[in-house]
């Protein structure tokens, strides 16, 4: 084995071995992170209490401003995600129409 | 000579190689926070998060679940986060019906952290107890609002939402117990200072107050917005030489001619005391 063969794969060696570090042992650390980098239950929560307060209120353009901080595709889609997740979380029927009522209020907005 | 020159190279190669894997995994594509946590929210977010928190508190009257929520945020203390931000809000001539909003959260949380106490700076005035100096008519007693059922915000097992928070301000009004001026040196500033007592003496929050200086725009302010001093606790920085004028709105409380006093230390050196307001809770 050639002198430059050995070191292009001691050299692929030390950058897998970077990468694993980098990666995985000692990955970049955040800390002022965004509404839309939540978690998907924390993400369906948040959803959650837009949808207590417009259920109380009946602001639409309020909850609108609020969902559009989750920054999907529109504050319908993040409503679907929340249904989806709430489902599946087996959330309880009263936050469960919550949910879906502003999911409709939305729906008829479209 | 040629076989150790071979080793370094091979050296050279590996910590070359390390340099660059790290340098592609920390700046060129660091790992990307997806699923990231509350607590890890830049504080403007936080402060969103918050104000949703409160809003949804209004909304449901569900103070486990608005707890369980708090909790994500990390704050040491959400009571006070919420004050906090509340007088933040305030400060900055912001939302002042958002600022109302997290101080009543804030209150209730301090009702159901245990009971009361008011502890006021020391001063040289004596408090008569059952003075009734009323400008305003009679109450009831006040009670505060009961919770629903506990539920974590990552389990939500609650019951749907039922009725609007009820706000402490829609408890039986206040009378004026005491209104006079204060000569403290500790103090150090020129304070209006207000507590607010329900009838068995503890402080009441989230009081609206509106100090009105001539023909100046009102400012309003809450009790219990620095809870370290007491729940019925507010405070509003006066100047010398300015008369002024407290309203309490929900009981129909006027205050007139609150002024910062002269006063005079035991070696007849002048400086500006401050002025103390309670009012109470008819029983």
């Amino acid at each position: 084995m050639s002198r430059w063969t050995l070191f292009i794969l001691i050299l692929l060696l030390g950058l897998g071995l970077g990468l694993v570090y980098g990666w995985v042992v000692n990955p970049v650390s955040y800390q002022d992170t965004t509404l839309d980098s939540l978690r998907e239950d924390y993400q369906t929560d948040y959803t959650l209490m837009v949808a207590e307060v417009y259920h109380q209120e009946g602001d639409l353009d309020w909850a609108l401003n609020r969902l559009t901080l989750l920054e999907d595709k529109s504050p319908i889609v993040s409503v679907e995600n929340a249904l989806k997740f709430a489902s599946q979380a087996e959330y309880t029927l009263p936050d469960m129409f919550l949910l879906r009522d502003l999911h409709n209020a939305l729906k008829e907005l479209d | 000579m040629e076989q150790n020159r071979g080793n370094w190279y091979l050296l050279t190669g590996l910590i070359l190689g390390l340099a660059l894997g790290m340098i592609y995994a920390w700046v060129i594509s660091p790992v990307t926070e997806v699923d990231t946590h509350p607590n890890l929210l830049r504080d403007d977010y936080k402060d969103i998060y918050r104000s949703l928190i409160s809003r949804a508190y209004q909304a449901n009257s569900n103070l486990p679940r608005a707890e369980a929520r708090l909790e994500l945020i990390g704050d040491n203390d959400p009571a006070l986060a919420l004050a906090a931000q509340a007088q933040r809000y305030l400060a900055e001539n912001g939302d002042t019906e958002m600022a109302k909003v997290l101080a009543n959260l804030s209150a209730s949380l301090q009702i159901a952290a245990g009971p009361a106490v008011t502890p006021i700076p020391p001063t040289v005035i004596a408090i008569p107890e059952e003075e009734t100096s009323s400008t305003s008519n009679n109450g009831s007693s006040s009670e505060n609002d009961s919770q629903d059922s506990a539920s974590s915000t990552r389990e939500p097992t609650s019951e749907a939402p039922t009725s609007p928070t009820p706000s402490p301000t829609s408890s039986p009004p206040f009378i004026l117990q005491d209104s006079s001026p204060i000569c403290d040196p500790t103090l150090g500033e020129t304070l209006i200072q207000i507590i607010a007592t329900d009838g068995s003496g503890g402080g009441v929050p989230g009081i609206t107050m509106e100090i009105s200086l001539g023909t100046d725009p009102t400012e309003i302010f809450y009790t219990g917005l620095k809870p370290e001093l007491g729940l019925g606790y507010a405070d509003y920085l006066a100047e010398p030489g300015l008369t002024y004028q407290l309203e309490v709105p929900d009981s129909g409380l006027i205050i007139t001619d609150i002024e910062v006093p002269t006063c005079l230390t035991d070696s007849d050196d002048s400086y500006w005391g401050s002025w103390e307001i309670y009012i109470t809770h008819p029983n």
